[in-house]
């Protein structure tokens, strides 16, 4: 549904847009979905190492208040610009979270470029799309969606 | 100067280094994350996951002893083997499994003073490779559940009888004000506040900034000068789900010497939901 946006709302570039990230949201949750549930646990750690260094120019920004996502166990430092309508996430997690690492890799693997609205839409259920729910457990779940308002505040706040 | 009463539980990064091929010994790393142990481990070391292996998957309890035995089997694990517990966070996870391994009747059980961060923090090689054990033939003879663990009714009792419960929680949680650990996620208590009577000694005041765990004159300063306990005493310890107060637990049996130590897993997402069971703020 996400890919029929109709033109008449939304100007040519958007709705590409819109389509788009959500096309490779549905792609990644398709490679998710596709692998028995030891090789999904794979895939998320193969995300987790992907998730690109914190910018120099973030370095010194750590505010805690600002960037710290609250309800995550680990440490996590998001960092949002928008610019012409565009997001840009970067983002700092110990090495010694890759679950976390992972989660947040996906989003920016899906979300980067993508216009603040698209960004509103991140589905709160992504780590059950992701068929993550049993393998990770409930308990360690509910930390982890905590990113994800975190991100759509800080794109919100930007 | 106070010592350890079971120092022989607790064995050092450089024990562990010189014990990597031994076949009499199996590694066992746990963790909060589940991933972590896949980015890199102790060499031979095998993972044990809180949830995914120690927990029923349907029933809010622990695996029977079957399945227990049958873990224990595909891990390489014979009942003689002496099993060496690490994992992150202070060994925290770490704790949780050699207490579950304790309730399965395991009598071998050891933890690496320090846990991964020491391991890491000395610059010790870690492996990704998972190593695999022929299957052994495990048997659960020995069930523990009665002397270690504590179940709703008999927190109540415990109350009752004015005997000692210490709530390892942070102290924004003990008074009520936050319904689950700081920076952790909620997991769904209605009530706040903490079981009347406990007092409140959190889990990570047993550890220091290395990870290693606190002398036995600390330890005793913190436990019992404040806290009000005394090695003979019959105490409860329980946090949010039982993981937290697990540390609490093998501090207060091994390195303190209580003989009658007790974990309530069932903590304060149980506590917190049931209908009129007495809270204190």
């Amino acid at each position: 549904m996400w890919n029929t946006v109709q033109t008449d709302i939304f100007d040519e570039s958007e709705s590409y847009q819109m389509g788009s990230v959500m096309q490779k949201l549905d792609e990644i949750v398709r490679d998710f979905q596709s692998v028995g549930d030891e090789f999904r646990l794979e895939l998320l750690l193969d995300y987790a190492e992907k998730l690109p260094p914190l910018p120099d120019r973030f370095q010194g920004r750590r505010t805690p208040v600002l960037n710290r996502v609250p309800e995550c166990q680990t440490p996590v430092y998001l960092y949002v610009e928008v610019e012409n309508q565009r997001v840009r996430i970067y983002a700092d997690v110990g090495r010694e979270s890759p679950t976390v690492r992972g989660l947040v890799s996906i989003l920016i693997s899906a979300y980067n470029g993508a216009t603040p609205e698209a960004v509103m839409e991140v589905p709160p259920d992504l780590i059950h799309r992701l068929g993550l729910t049993n393998k990770i457990g409930i308990v360690r779940i509910r930390g982890l969606s905590g990113i994800i308002s975190k991100l759509k505040m800080a794109v919100a706040n930007a | 100067m106070r010592k350890y009463v079971h120092p022989e539980v607790l064995v050092s990064t450089g024990w562990v280094a010189d014990h990597l091929n031994d076949p009499n010994v199996r590694i066992v790393e746990s963790d909060e994350d589940i991933l972590l142990y896949e980015t890199g481990h102790i060499s031979g070391s095998v993972k044990i996951d809180w949830q995914a292996n120690l927990q029923d998957p349907v029933v809010r309890d622990y695996i029977n002893s079957d399945r227990f035995a049958e873990l224990m089997s595909r891990k390489g694990i014979s009942n003689d083997t002496t099993v060496v517990f690490y994992g992150d966070k202070n060994n925290w996870w770490a704790c949780y499994a050699f207490w579950a391994f304790r309730m399965f009747g395991h009598k071998r059980c050891l933890l690496m003073n320090g846990g991964r961060l020491k391991w890491l923090a000395e610059n010790r090689p870690t492996v990704r490779e998972t190593p695999d054990y022929p299957a052994t033939s495990y048997r659960v003879d020995e069930f523990n559940e009665k002397k270690i663990r504590a179940f709703r009714d008999e927190v109540l009792h415990h109350i009752m009888e004015n005997k000692p419960l210490i709530d390892v929680r942070s102290p924004a949680e003990y008074a009520g004000e936050l319904l689950h650990m700081e920076d952790y996620p909620q997991e769904g208590a209605l009530r706040g506040g903490h079981i009347p009577g406990a007092r409140n000694v959190p889990w990570s005041r047993a550890a220091k900034e290395d990870g290693t765990f606190k002398s036995a004159d600390d330890l005793a300063k913190i436990y019992e000068k404040e806290a009000g306990l005394n090695p003979g005493a019959d105490v409860i310890a329980y946090c949010r789900i039982g993981e937290r107060s697990a540390h609490t637990w093998f501090v207060l049996t091994y390195l303190l010497g209580y003989e009658n130590v007790r974990n309530y897993d069932g903590s304060w997402t149980e506590w917190g939901n049931l209908v009129r069971s007495p809270i204190e703020r």
